[in-house]
C-alpha cells in the first residue's frame, strides 16, 4: 500500500476543492475551471510524461469526447425509459470515437518518432475538422446544439443541475480516476516499460519490451480519459459543439502547460501545474483583462526556467531523503 | 543441440558491406570472443543477433528455431541478453528499476511480478558491486559503472545466449582481470553462452575466451580454440600487427 501514498496528496487536494466550490458562494465556477485543467493535465500526463511523446493531436479526443456525448443526447433524449441512461450512452459514444481514433492515430503515428509523430497528429486533428465541415457530418459547421434536447427529456430544473453541477462533478471524478490510473501504470511493469521507451526505445526493445504495445496502452488510456473530459466539461456542460470551437490546437498547447509547469511524468504535477495554470489565468482575466495573455506567457516562461522539471521535480529534489518522499512523486 | 546457428549471414550498408557471409555456430555455455579491428563488423553481427537489425542474406537460428524475421522484443525472451559498446542505460530510472526491467522483460517475461524483479535486480546489482549506487539515477553513472549495470541488466534477463560489446573497453587491467573471473564464475553457475566482444584488450581474450573468432572487413577470418587462433600468422598480422603477448 505503500506505494500508492503519493495518491492521498492528490486526492486531498480534489477534495479541498470540492468542498470550496461546493461550500463557498460563488467559487464552483473557478473550480471547476481547475479541476478541467487537472483532468486534462494528468490524463495526458498519462501518454506523454511517461513516453516523452509530444502529442500535439490530444484535443481530437477532447472534441471527439464531445461530440459522442453530443450525438448520444441528441439521438436518444425522445426515448423517456432511458431516463439518465442517455448520458451514459453519450459517455460510451464519446469513449467509442475516442477508441477509434486512438487505434487509427496510434496505427500511423506510433510507428513514427519525435517531430514527425506530432506533425501527424496535428494532421488528423485537421482532417477530422474539415470532414467534419466539408461532408456536413455531425451537423457540419452548424455543430449539433442540444439544450433543447436535455430539456425535453430531463425538464428544465434538472437540466440546469446537470449542466451546472453535474457535470463539473464528474470532470473531478475523472481527475481521480486518471490519477489513479497513472500511479496504477507508475507501479506496473507498463511504468517500466514507458520509462524504457522514454530513454531509449531501440535499447528497450532489445530488452524485450514490445514497445508498440505499451505506447498503444496509455495513449489509449490517455485519450479516453481526455475524451471523458470532453463529454462532460464541453459537451454536458455547455450542451453544444461546433468543430471550429473543439478541434483547436490551442487546448492541446494548455495541457503541454500545465503538464510541464508541475512537472512530467509526475503523479502530483499536473495538479499542482493545472492549479497554477488555471487560478493565473482566472486572477489575470480578472485584474488585467485583455492583457492577460502578455503576462501571462512570461510567467509561464520564467517557471518552467527556474523548474526545468516542472514544481513538483523541484519539490520532489528537494524531498529526497525526507519522509515527504514517498507521498510526492 | 547448437544454441545459436548463423548461417551466412550478409548484411550491407548502403555500398557497404558490413558482414560478408558469416557463419558461426555457439553452444551452449561456451565463451567465445569475437575480436576485429574497428569497423570489422562486429556491432553490426550482434546486432543482427539481437534482432536491431535484419541480415539481407543468411538464417539465424537459436535452439533449432528459425528467428531470422523475430522482431528483438520478441527474441529477447527467449534468452538473449546484451550489453552496448556505448552504454544505454535509461537514464532517468534508477539502477535498481534499470536491472528490474531487464529481471521483467528477460526470459523471466510473464513469471515474475514487479516487486519480484526487484529483488532479482538487487541480486544482480550485488553480484557487479553496485550495492552502494543502487537507487541513483542511471545517468549519474560513471562510464565503468555504466557498463557493469548493463552487465547486471542483462544477466537479470536470465539469458542463454549473453552478447556484450567490449565490455572491458577502457578499463583497468585490475577491473579486466575481476571481470574476466566474474565471467567465468557467472558463466559456470548459470551455464550461459558468453560472446564477448573485445578491440583491443588482448589480456580479457586469452583470460576469458575458449575460442576466438576474427574478424575482418565483415569477413570471419579466424574461428578457433583460443590457443590456437591467437598464434595464426593472419591474425597477428590483421589484428593489431603486433604478436599477441606483447600486451599481455
Ligand atoms: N547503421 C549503420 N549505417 C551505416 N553503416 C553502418 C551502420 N552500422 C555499422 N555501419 C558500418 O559497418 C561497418 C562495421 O561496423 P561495426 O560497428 O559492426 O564494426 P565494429 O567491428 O563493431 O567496429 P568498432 O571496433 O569500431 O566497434 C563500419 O564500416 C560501419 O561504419
Ligand atoms: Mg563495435
Amino acid at each position: 500500500m505503500v506505494k500508492y501514498y503519493p495518491l492521498i496528496p492528490v486526492l486531498a487536494i480534489y477534495l479541498v476543492m470540492f468542498l470550496i466550490g461546493f461550500y463557498i458562494e460563488g467559487m464552483w465556477q473557478m473550480v471547476a475551471l481547475l479541476a478541467f485543467y487537472c483532468a486534462l493535465g494528468q490524463s495526458w500526463n498519462i501518454f506523454m510524461g511517461m513516453t516523452g511523446y509530444v502529442d500535439f493531436g490530444y484535443v481530437t479526443f477532447i472534441a471527439l469526447g464531445t461530440y459522442g456525448m453530443a450525438l448520444g443526447i441528441s439521438y436518444t433524449h425522445q426515448y423517456e425509459w432511458l431516463g439518465i441512461g442517455i448520458i451514459f450512452i453519450g459517455l460510451i459514444l464519446a469513449l467509442f470515437l475516442a477508441s477509434l481514433s486512438a487505434l487509427l492515430e496510434s496505427f500511423i503515428a506510433l510507428r513514427l518518432r519525435g517531430a514527425y509523430f506530432a506533425i501527424a497528429c496535428i494532421g488528423i486533428n485537421e482532417g477530422l475538422k474539415h470532414f467534419i465541415e466539408g461532408a456536413r457530418i455531425w451537423g457540419g459547421s452548424d455543430g449539433i446544439i442540444f439544450y433543447g434536447a436535455l430539456i425535453q427529456a430531463f425538464g428544465r430544473e434538472t437540466s440546469n443541475h446537470l449542466t451546472a453541477f453535474w457535470a463539473d462533478f464528474a470532470v473531478f471524478i475523472i481527475a481521480a480516476l486518471a490519477a489513479i490510473l497513472n500511479i496504477y501504470y507508475m507501479r506496473s511493469k507498463i511504468g517500466y516499460a514507458l520509462t524504457a521507451v522514454r530513454e531509449d526505445e531501440d535499447a528497450a526493445k532489445v530488452m524485450g519490451i514490445n514497445t508498440t504495445k505499451y505506447k498503444t496502452i496509455a495513449f489509449l488510456t490517455s485519450g479516453l480519459l481526455g475524451a471523458a473530459v470532453g463529454a462532460f466539461a464541453w459537451g454536458v456542460k455547455l450542451a453544444h459543439v461546433y468543430p471550429g470551437d473543439v478541434f483547436v490546437i490551442h487546448y492541446t498547447i494548455e495541457c503541454i502547460v500545465v503538464v510541464l509547469l508541475g512537472g512530467a511524468g509526475t503523479l502530483l504535477g499536473p495538479v499542482v501545474g493545472g492549479l497554477v495554470y488555471g487560478l493565473s489565468k482566472y486572477w489575470l482575466a480578472v485584474v488585467l483583462p485583455g492583457f492577460q495573455l502578455l503576462v501571462f506567457a512570461p510567467i509561464i516562461i520564467i517557471i518552467i526556467v527556474v523548474f526545468p522539471e516542472g514544481i513538483i521535480g523541484f519539490v520532489k529534489q528537494k524531498t529526497k531523503s525526507t519522509p515527504l518522499a514517498r507521498y510526492i512523486i | 543441440m547448437a544454441l545459436l546457428k548463423l548461417e551466412n549471414i550478409t548484411k550491407t550498408f548502403g555500398g557497404l558491406m558490413a558482414l560478408n557471409d558469416v557463419s558461426l555456430e555457439i553452444e551452449h555455455g561456451e565463451l567465445i570472443a569475437i575480436v576485429g579491428p574497428n569497423g570489422a563488423g562486429k556491432t553490426t553481427l550482434f546486432n543482427i543477433i539481437s534482432g536491431v537489425y535484419r541480415p539481407d542474406k543468411g538464417k539465424i537460428i537459436f535452439e533449432e528455431r528459425d528467428i531470422t524475421r523475430m522482431p528483438a522484443y520478441k527474441r529477447a525472451p527467449l534468452g538473449f541478453g546484451r550489453t552496448f559498446q556505448i552504454p544505454r542505460p535509461f537514464n532517468s530510472a534508477t539502477v535498481r528499476e534499470n536491472v528490474a526491467v531487464g529481471a521483467m522483460f528477460g526470459s523471466l517475461a510473464g513469471k515474475v511480478s514487479v516487486d519480484d524483479s526487484l529483488e532479482i535486480a538487487d541480486r544482480y546489482i550485488e553480484l557487479v558491486g553496485l550495492e552502494a549506487h543502487k537507487d541513483k539515477e542511471a545517468g549519474s553513472l560513471t562510464p565503468v559503472e555504466k557498463k557493469m549495470m548493463e552487465m547486471a541488466r542483462a544477466l537479470a534477463m536470465k539469458p542463454k545466449l549473453l552478447l556484450m560489446d567490449e565490455a572491458m573497453a577502457g578499463m583497468h587491467p585490475k577491473d579486466i582481470d575481476e571481470m574476466v573471473r566474474f565471467l567465468k564464475k557467472i558463466k559456470e553457475k548459470e551455464n550461459i553462452a558468453v560472446v564477448s566482444m573485445v578491440e583491443h584488450v588482448m589480456r580479457a581474450v586469452v583470460g576469458l575466451a575458449e575460442r576466438v573468432m576474427v574478424m575482418h572487413q565483415g569477413s570471419k577470418l579466424v574461428d578457433a580454440k583460443t590457443e590456437e587462433a591467437l598464434t595464426e600468422p593472419r591474425v597477428i598480422e590483421v589484428y593489431l600487427g603486433r604478436p599477441p603477448d606483447e600486451s599481455k
